[in-house]
């Protein structure tokens, strides 16, 4: 039987939510997996969200429409409250308690990671925020290997950013999984 | 004079579809004696053609490689086919004052800028006469045509402090003439220095047609009589406003003083293929 | 083979350069940007030459000019500078070009959504100039891949029929990203089953014969062979006529040379069509992807359900269709154009159906949903501008 993992991450334009997905599809295909990806480029005359919908899998991914999603990086409100539907019981939310309150009818967990500020004491920048949540996704996803996620962050962000990001990924990796019902 | 004909016009095309006393006939003429001159043959040359009065006369008249493009998009298409065919072959393209001037204007003006090696030779009728006779951009104010029954008043590109080529000199042509067809040997010694320039040429020929423009503007069929107007408005190279009278001459002669497109795109593409350049 | 990955409009790019592309000129447009961007960075580095035209008819002139010069030529755009390509687009096919035109289809009319998939061009591909007389040849690829592969294969059609071909993309499989395989050899490229056929030089003088023969070398000017080529009707010898036979002749010739050799063109995908299926969905593009996932959820489920993707749109495949059957054509637009087309191939005593959207994708489970009504024969009327019956 295939395994079929839906990620979706979401929130505003400049918080890397296209990159984090690049890197999770580019970990994906060194680790010899089909993965896709799409995007929508979300403007203000559009709710004001940038998503990306990624899908991995160890077989050809037929429709890359991320319906139920497995895992969901809410990085904003805004993204949180339009996505927040798509995901059942089976589903895990990531998101900043500090911009992000939870619904306490989903039946979806609730992970929260206070990135920013962490990123911000541990690295002097909240920039590093969303490499934070994906160390933390990563400690979750036994598909992927650590190493292909780390060589795909050398791969697709700038050599000069290298040092502090695998540093933002080792801290989300060390996060320990706090779920809420 | 049928020598030339013979020379570089393909049999089958000889006379041609201009009519009777047009001047049409007389400006395609003018430009196979500035090729002859220059010792041109019919492999130096790919000639292409517009749309019009212009277009039908000089259509696959060549004897070498012709193309025609739809109307006003033929400098585009000569654009694409430069960076093609080898530097040393003339590209001649035989257009009308419509093509030119208003449709294809905009890619007119766009290979003045990339100074792309082409020689545009506007036979400037006045006006839209192969649909059978309307004011265009050069038609002289007041000239009554079929869609200017009360005399033309939009304002035009020849007139009232505006020069069309003045625009494409700031546009970046790097040789512009303006002559009329009875001009004698004139428009083909600017022809020449046209076709030689290494870079966008224009010469605009203005001939005289006798079917429309005779007819509707100037009251009559008579070539002798239309001819003579021509012959009383041309004038030499004006400062200021013209008036109603047909500046001719070298507009602007700046030969050779531009890197022509082509060249420049292969020099760019060989910088990069050799590393030179990097993103 | 490199496995790497990347958007379609790399995959777009890449397949250019590997099928000889040696010229693009195009105008920025969301979404199809980044193929013009892509292009200007690669086509220097294998000596081949990158412009911004002043307009997107412009840019496809300049294509044809660089093509009649004997250079293989693309450019790309989306809905707003397809349709004014119709000029050019004419000229292309009625001087048998050979040229690549890419649409990353996006929502519409006119500037729509820039960057939020459509595919409202489903019939302007075909009929993407005046006057008729004329068949095109259009393919649409629904994956990262598949972008690839069709642009390699759009310039092989383009030679063999001497026509302009258009790769009708949308922007899920331009923008998207997924696993891309890029040959890295001569052998891997040929075991992809993909071919590349060298620019010929037409000698003269029959450039234009009243015939419906392919693999005829194009019109390539600069040889002194006497090549002429032009908008208006040609004679075998190109030269410019009103003589109704030639222009009979010339149509019967661009019509024919595609429609009499459509086995080279046709190409589709199918799932359980041979399983009687009840219900059959139809799809193209990235739309096509989720039908499959549904037609598969549907099996799951022990419903008798079939799909069919059309991969080469136009000639369209009329073959695809001859069972009877109920169809359900799922596609991102609101007002039904695949459908149309799917209504006038089907077989007797079929009925045909429309599921559409714009900007956004279906999910596989309201495709399912919709596959149980058409089994239960309940309509699939739903209230108000929300959807309404086709």
């Amino acid at each position: 039987m295939s395994e079929r993992i839906e990620i979706l991450i979401s929130g505003y334009g400049g918080q890397g939510v296209v990159r984090i997905g690049q890197i999770l599809g580019q970990a994906a295909v060194y680790q010899g997996l089909y993965t896709t990806m799409l995007i929508s480029h979300g403007t203000e005359t559009r709710g004001g969200y940038v998503r990306s919908q990624v899908v991995i899998s160890d077989e050809f991914i037929d429709s890359p429409v991320v319906e139920r999603p497995d895992y969901f990086c809410a990085f904003s409100a805004i993204a949180y409250q339009m996505f927040k539907g798509l995901c059942g019981p089976q589903g895990l939310i990531l998101h900043n308690p500090d911009l992000v309150s939870p619904d306490p009818l989903l039946e979806a967990g609730h992970w929260a990671i206070r990135a920013e500020s962490l990123a911000e004491r541990e690295l002097g920048n909240a920039v590093f925020a969303n490499v934070v949540f994906l160390g933390a996704l990563s400690s979750r996803l036994a598909l992927l290997s650590a190493e292909h996620i780390a060589a795909a962050i050398r791969e697709r962000l700038p050599e000069r950013f290298h040092e502090k990001n695998l540093r933002a990924f080792a801290l989300g990796q060390g996060l320990k999984v706090q779920v809420q019902p | 004079m049928s020598d030339l004909l013979e020379k570089y016009v393909r049999p089958e095309k000889n006379p041609g579809t201009a009519c009777k006393g047009c001047g049409l006939r007389l400006a395609h003429r003018r430009v196979l004696e500035a090729i002859d001159e220059l010792g041109l043959g019919q492999g130096d040359v790919v000639w292409g053609t517009g749309i019009g009065c212009s277009g039908r006369q000089t259509f696959v008249t060549w004897k070498g490689d012709t193309f025609a493009g739809t109307h006003g998009r033929v400098y585009a298409m000569a654009t694409g086919l430069r960076l093609a065919l080898p530097p040393e072959k003339r590209l001649i393209l035989t257009v009308g004052d419509g093509d030119a001037f208003t449709i294809g204007f905009l890619h007119l003006l766009n290979a003045a800028r990339r100074n792309v090696d082409m020689t545009v030779v506007v036979f400037d009728n006045l006006g839209y006469q192969s649909t059978g006779g309307q004011y265009g951009v050069t038609t002289p104010l007041g000239s009554r045509t079929d869609s200017s029954p009360y005399g033309a008043w939009e304002p035009n590109w020849t007139q009232g402090g505006f020069d069309v080529l003045r625009i494409l000199k700031e546009a970046g042509a790097t040789f512009l003439a303006r002559h009329t067809v009875l001009q004698g040997h004139e428009p083909v010694e600017s022809l020449k220095r046209a076709i030689r320039n290494p870079g966008f040429s224009l010469v605009q020929l203005i001939y005289p047609c006798v079917t429309h423009y005779g007819v509707q503007a100037l009251g009559t069929r008579d070539p002798a009589a239309i001819y003579d107007w021509f012959r009383e408005r041309t004038a030499g190279l004006i400062e200021g406003d013209p008036g109603d009278r047909f500046t001719t001459g070298i507009l602007h002669d700046a030969s050779g003083s531009r890197v022509e497109f082509s060249a420049a795109m292969r020099d760019f593409v060989a910088s990069v293929q050799k590393g030179e350049r990097h993103v | 083979m490199k496995r790497t990955f990347d958007t379609g409009n790399a995959a777009i790019t890449e397949g250019a350069i590997r099928a000889g592309c040696s010229l693009f000129a195009g105008y920025p447009i969301t979404p199809a940007t980044e193929i013009a961007e892509n292009m200007s960075r690669r086509l220097p580095q294998v000596g081949g030459y990158y412009l911004q035209a002043e307009d997107e008819n412009a840019a496809l002139h300049i294509c044809n000019g660089g093509a009649i010069g004997g250079l293989k030529a693309m450019t790309a755009t989306s809905g707003p500078g397809f349709i004014l390509f119709a000029d050019a687009f004419g000229w292309a096919v009625s001087s048998e070009v050979p040229v690549v035109i890419v649409n990353s289809q996006r929502v519409g009319p006119v500037s729509g959504i820039t960057g939020a998939p459509g595919q409202g061009e489903f019939y302007l591909s075909r009929y993407l100039t005046h006057g008729g007389n004329f068949e095109t040849i259009v393919l649409a690829p629904s994956s990262v891949q598949e972008a690839f592969r069709l642009t390699v294969r759009a310039f092989y059609l383009a030679e063999r029929f001497r026509t302009p071909v258009i790769v009708l993309a949308d922007q899920m499989v331009t923008d998207g990203w997924e696993t891309l395989e890029l040959p890295e050899s001569e052998a891997e490229f040929t075991a992809m089953g993909l071919e590349v056929v060298p620019r010929r030089i037409h000698p003269g003088p029959e450039f234009y014969p009243a015939s419906d023969a392919i693999d005829i070398p194009p019109v390539v000017l600069g040889h002194n062979t006497g090549a002429a080529c032009s908008d208006w009707t040609p004679t075998d010898r190109g030269h410019d006529t009103e003589d109704v036979t030639w222009q009979h002749k010339h149509a019967w010739r661009l019509i024919h040379k595609i429609r009499n050799h459509r086995e080279l063109i046709d190409e589709a995908e199918e799932w359980f069509l041979d399983d009687d299926p009840d219900v059959i969905l139809v799809a193209y593009g990235t739309p096509s992807r989720v039908v499959q996932s549904a037609v598969r959820a549907a099996r799951r489920e022990g419903l008798r359900v079939g799909g069919i993707r059309l991969i080469s749109l136009w000639p369209f495949q009329d073959r695809m269709f001859s069972r009877t059957a109920t169809y359900l054509t799922v596609e991102l637009n609101w007002d039904g154009q695949l459908v149309r087309e799917v209504q006038r191939a089907a077989a007797a005593g079929s009925s045909v159906h429309f599921w559409g959207r714009c900007g956004e994708l279906p999910s596989s489970g309201e495709l399912l949903e919709t596959v149980q009504k058409l089994l239960k024969n309940e309509p699939l009327e739903r209230d108000g501008w929300r959807t309404e019956k086709w």
